[in-house]
C-alpha cells in the first residue's frame, strides 16, 4: 500500500497553498537566528510567556510571532505551556502586586540555566505605572532580567531583532568561557 | 407605597429634551429613605444598571457620593441617580440588580464604603497582599508605592464558593495559563467532565488606572486611557476625549470625527478577526485559523500605515487628532479593502465546511437572553443572544447618526459560540463597508480644534469591539479629579460563569475566546 504512494506524499510536508507574502529581510534575520539557536540551545529555544500586568498588546504581538506572517517555529523557537519546559521567560507588564507571587513561582519553576527577557516598556522600567501604588515598576524589581525589549508594544520585528542580538551576546559569552 | 421619584417618568421626560448626544444624562438624587423602595420598584423591568461608582468630595460635598447609571431599553438618554452618603456605608442593591455585585465590591476596595447587607462582601481588586484598611481611591491617599504583606493569615485568604456532593471535585486554573494569555484564576467545580459551577477571580492585573489619571491634564491622561486595554486603545481614547470635549463644550471638526470613526472600525475589525482565529485555534484546527490571523496582521500593518502605531495609540487626543492621516495611507486602505470581504468569506467557508469544527461551536456556551439585562451584558455577546444592543445606535456619539443608516444591528438567536462567531463575521463586513463609506464621504478640515479645558463632569459611552465602554470624567481646576472606567468586559466576565454551566471543561477555552473578555480592561 505504502509503496504505491509517491514518496513526496509520505516524507515531505504538504504545502496547501502558496503564501502571498514574503519578507526578504525578515527571512534573513530569522534564519540567522535559527543558526544561533542551533548552536547555543541545541536547535530548540523554548520561551514561556508571562503577563504580569500588561495591557495585552504585547501578548497579541507575541501570539502574532506564531502566525503565518512570521511563523517563528521555523527558526527553532517555540512558546511552551509550562515554565518547566522553558529556557527563557518572556515577561510583560510592570509586575502588579497581585501578580507578584505568581511571577516568583513561575521563575522558580524554571530549570537552570534560565534567562529572563522583559518585553515592553512596562516590563522594562514600569512605563507610565512607575512609582504608583499597584505595581513593582518593572520585572527586574522581582526577578533578574537579562534583556530588555522596550516598546509600547514592540513589534514582532523588534522582538525578533532583539532575540537575535541576545543570541549574539550569549554566543560571545560562550566563546569566552 | 407612595412613590415620590419616578425614574421611569424621568426617562420619559428627558427623552424629549435630550439631543441624542452623549451628554444626555440626567442627574437626579433620591432621599436616602426612599432609595431602596424606588430601586425595588424599577428592578426586574427594562431598566439596566450599566454602571455604579463612587466619587469623593464631589461638587463640594465632603464625603462619598455614589452614582447609579441607569439605561432604559429603547431610550437614548441615561439617568444617573446620585446618592450622598452621610457615613461610609450604604445599603446594597446587588440582590435587585445582579450587575451591582462587582460594582459594590469595587467601591468597597477603592473607597472603604461598606455594603453591610450585600450577599458578597469579599474583596475585589485588592488581593490579599494589600494590607487591611488600604483604600487607594480615597483622596487622602497620595499615589505612591505601598508596602504589601509577605505573609497572609489563613483567615485573610480568599474563599471560593464550595460545591459539595458525591463525585464533585474542584479544578483550580491560573492565574498563569498555558498559552500566551492574560492572567486570571478560574475555580471549576466539576462532576466528571461537566462543569457544575465556575467562579472567576480576576484583578491580577490591577495597575491602578483610575488613580493614575488623577491630577493629570486631559492630554496626559489620554495615555492612561490607551493603556486600559491594548486592543481597545482607540475606543477608550475616543470615549475619554469625548467626555473631556463635552465638559469643555467643544465641538470638534467633522473631519476629525470621521477619521476617529474609521480608526474605531479598524479596531473592531482586527479585534474580531483575532477572536475568530482564536476560536478556531481552541478547537485545534490551525489550518482554519491561519487565514484569520493573516487578515489580522494585514489590518495591524494598515493601522501602522495610518497612524504610526499597530494598536492605534497616540493619535486620538482631546480636540481631535494629534496629526492628520496621509491621503496615501487612505488610498492604500481603500485598495486593500476592495477584496477583503471575499477573503473573509473564504476563511469562514473553510470553517463551515468542517463538520467537526461546527460540531464544537454549535450549542456550546449558551448565554440565555434573560441574563443580558440583569448582568448588563453588551457587545457581540448580547447581540448573539438576541438582544439588540449597540451603543452606536442606542446612544449615538460623534458622527454615529451619519453611519447608522448604512447598516443594522447584527442579531442571532441561539447565544452559542457559533452565533458569536457569525455575529462577529457579519460585524467585520459591516465595519469594512462603513470605512469605505466614510472614506467616500471624507471632508477636508482641521484635525485639531483649539480648546480650553473647563471644569465639570460628563459621561461618555462608546461601542468598543467587546461591547459598551463607560467613561465618566470629573475635571477640577483643569486636572482630572476622578476618572471612572467600566469596560464591557467587566460585566461580560460575569456572564461566563453562567455560559459554561453544563459544558465540558475542554470547551471552556473556546467559550472564553468566543466572549473575548479583556483581563486588562476589567482589572484596570
Amino acid at each position: 500500500m505504502k509503496n504505491n504512494l509517491p514518496r513526496f506524499l509520505i516524507y515531505t510536508p504538504r504545502v496547501t497553498e502558496k503564501l502571498t507574502f514574503h519578507d526578504e529581510e525578515f527571512e534573513k534575520l530569522g534564519f540567522k537566528l535559527k543558526a544561533e539557536v542551533n548552536t547555543i540551545f541545541g536547535r530548540s529555544l523554548a520561551i514561556r510567556e508571562l503577563d504580569s500586568g500588561s495591557d495585552n498588546a504585547v501578548e497579541i504581538e507575541m501570539n502574532n510571532l506564531t502566525t503565518p506572517y512570521y511563523d517563528i517555529e521555523r527558526f527553532g523557537i517555540t512558546f511552551v505551556a509550562s515554565p518547566r519546559h522553558a529556557d527563557v521567560l518572556a515577561i510583560s507588564g510592570a509586575v502588579t502586586h497581585n501578580m507578584e507571587i505568581a511571577v516568583r513561582k513561575t521563575y522558580d519553576a524554571m530549570p537552570s540555566p534560565k534567562f529572563v527577557i522583559a518585553v515592553g516598556d512596562d516590563a522594562c522600567y514600569g512605563g507610565i505605572f512607575a512609582g504608583t501604588y499597584a505595581v513593582n515598576g518593572g520585572a527586574d524589581k522581582i526577578i533578574p532580567v537579562d534583556l530588555k525589549i522596550p516598546g509600547n508594544p514592540p513589534s514582532p520585528y523588534e522582538i525578533i531583532r532583539a532575540l537575535h542580538g541576545f543570541m549574539t551576546v550569549l554566543a560571545h559569552n560562550k566563546n569566552k568561557q | 407605597m407612595k412613590q415620590i421619584f419616578d425614574i421611569n417618568h424621568i426617562f420619559e421626560e428627558n427623552k424629549i429634551t435630550a439631543k441624542n448626544k452623549n451628554n444626555a444624562a440626567a442627574y437626579i438624587s433620591i432621599p436616602e429613605e426612599d432609595f431602596q423602595n424606588e430601586f425595588t420598584a424599577i428592578s426586574g423591568k427594562d431598566i439596566v444598571l450599566i454602571g455604579l461608582f463612587c466619587a469623593q468630595n464631589f461638587n463640594g460635598y465632603i464625603g462619598f457620593t455614589l452614582f447609579y447609571v441607569l439605561e432604559k431599553r429603547n431610550y437614548s438618554n441615561i439617568v444617573i441617580v446620585t446618592r450622598r452618603l452621610r457615613e461610609p456605608t450604604a445599603s446594597s442593591i446587588a440582590a435587585l440588580f445582579p450587575s451591582a455585585c462587582w460594582f459594590e465590591r469595587e467601591i468597597s476596595d477603592g473607597f472603604g464604603v461598606t455594603f453591610p447587607d450585600a450577599f458578597d462582601q469579599r474583596r475585589l481588586f485588592l488581593h490579599e497582599v494589600y494590607p487591611a484598611g488600604f483604600h487607594p481611591l480615597r483622596k487622602e491617599f497620595r499615589n505612591q508605592p505601598v508596602s504589601t504583606r509577605d505573609m497572609i493569615a489563613p483567615e485573610d485568604e480568599y474563599v471560593f464558593k464550595k460545591v459539595d456532593g458525591e463525585g464533585i471535585y474542584q479544578i483550580p486554573v491560573g492565574p498563569v495559563h498555558a498559552g500566551i494569555i492574560e492572567p486570571g484564576h478560574f475555580r471549576f467545580s466539576v462532576a466528571g467532565e461537566t462543569i457544575f459551577n465556575l467562579e472567576v477571580r480576576m484583578f491580577y492585573k490591577h495597575r491602578g488606572i483610575e488613580k493614575l489619571a488623577e491630577g493629570k491634564t486631559p492630554w496626559q491622561a489620554v495615555q492612561v486611557a490607551e493603556s486600559i486595554s491594548g486592543d481597545e486603545s482607540a475606543a477608550n481614547a475616543a470615549a475619554f476625549c469625548a467626555a473631556v470635549e463635552n465638559i469643555s463644550q467643544v465641538e470638534i471638526s467633522k473631519h476629525a470625527w470621521q477619521l476617529r470613526t474609521i480608526l474605531l472600525e479598524m479596531e473592531r475589525i482586527y479585534s474580531h478577526l483575532g477572536d475568530m482565529g482564536g476560536m478556531i485555534v481552541d478547537v485545534a484546527f490551525p489550518k482554519g485559523a491561519s487565514p484569520f490571523f493573516v487578515l489580522r496582521e494585514d489590518i495591524l500593518r494598515l493601522n501602522n500605515n495610518l497612524t504610526g502605531s499597530r494598536f492605534l495609540k497616540g493619535i486620538i487626543c482631546p480636540g481631535g487628532l494629534t496629526r492628520d492621516i496621509s491621503p496615501q495611507a487612505i488610498t492604500e486602505l481603500t485598495k486593500y479593502l476592495a477584496d477583503f470581504t471575499p477573503r473573509l468569506q473564504a476563511a469562514q467557508n473553510l470553517v463551515y465546511a468542517t463538520s467537526s469544527v461546527v460540531d464544537r461551536l454549535e450549542t456550546t456556551g449558551v448565554i440565555k437572553k434573560e441574563l443580558v439585562n440583569l448582568l448588563n451584558i453588551t457587545g457581540p455577546a448580547a447581540r448573539a443572544s438576541g438582544v439588540p444592543v449597540d451603543t452606536r445606535f442606542d446612544h449615538p456619539y460623534g458622527i454615529c447618526s451619519d453611519i447608522t443608516p448604512q447598516f443594522h444591528k447584527r442579531i442571532a438567536e441561539n447565544g452559542d459560540v457559533l452565533d458569536r462567531f457569525n455575529v462577529k463575521a457579519a460585524e467585520i463586513n459591516d465595519s469594512v463597508m462603513l470605512i469605505k463609506h466614510l472614506i467616500a464621504q471624507l471632508i477636508a478640515g482641521p484635525v485639531m480644534t483649539k480648546m480650553e479645558v473647563k471644569d465639570g463632569y460628563a459621561l461618555s459611552l462608546i461601542e468598543a469591539p467587546r461591547g459598551q465602554n463607560l467613561h465618566w470624567v470629573n475635571i477640577k481646576d483643569g486636572l482630572i479629579d476622578r476618572y471612572k472606567v467600566r469596560t464591557a468586559s467587566f460585566c461580560n466576565w460575569q456572564a461566563i460563569e453562567h455560559a459554561v454551566l453544563g459544558n465540558i471543561v475542554p470547551d471552556f477555552p473556546l467559550i472564553n475566546k468566543s466572549l473575548n473578555l479583556s483581563y486588562a480592561g476589567t482589572d484596570l
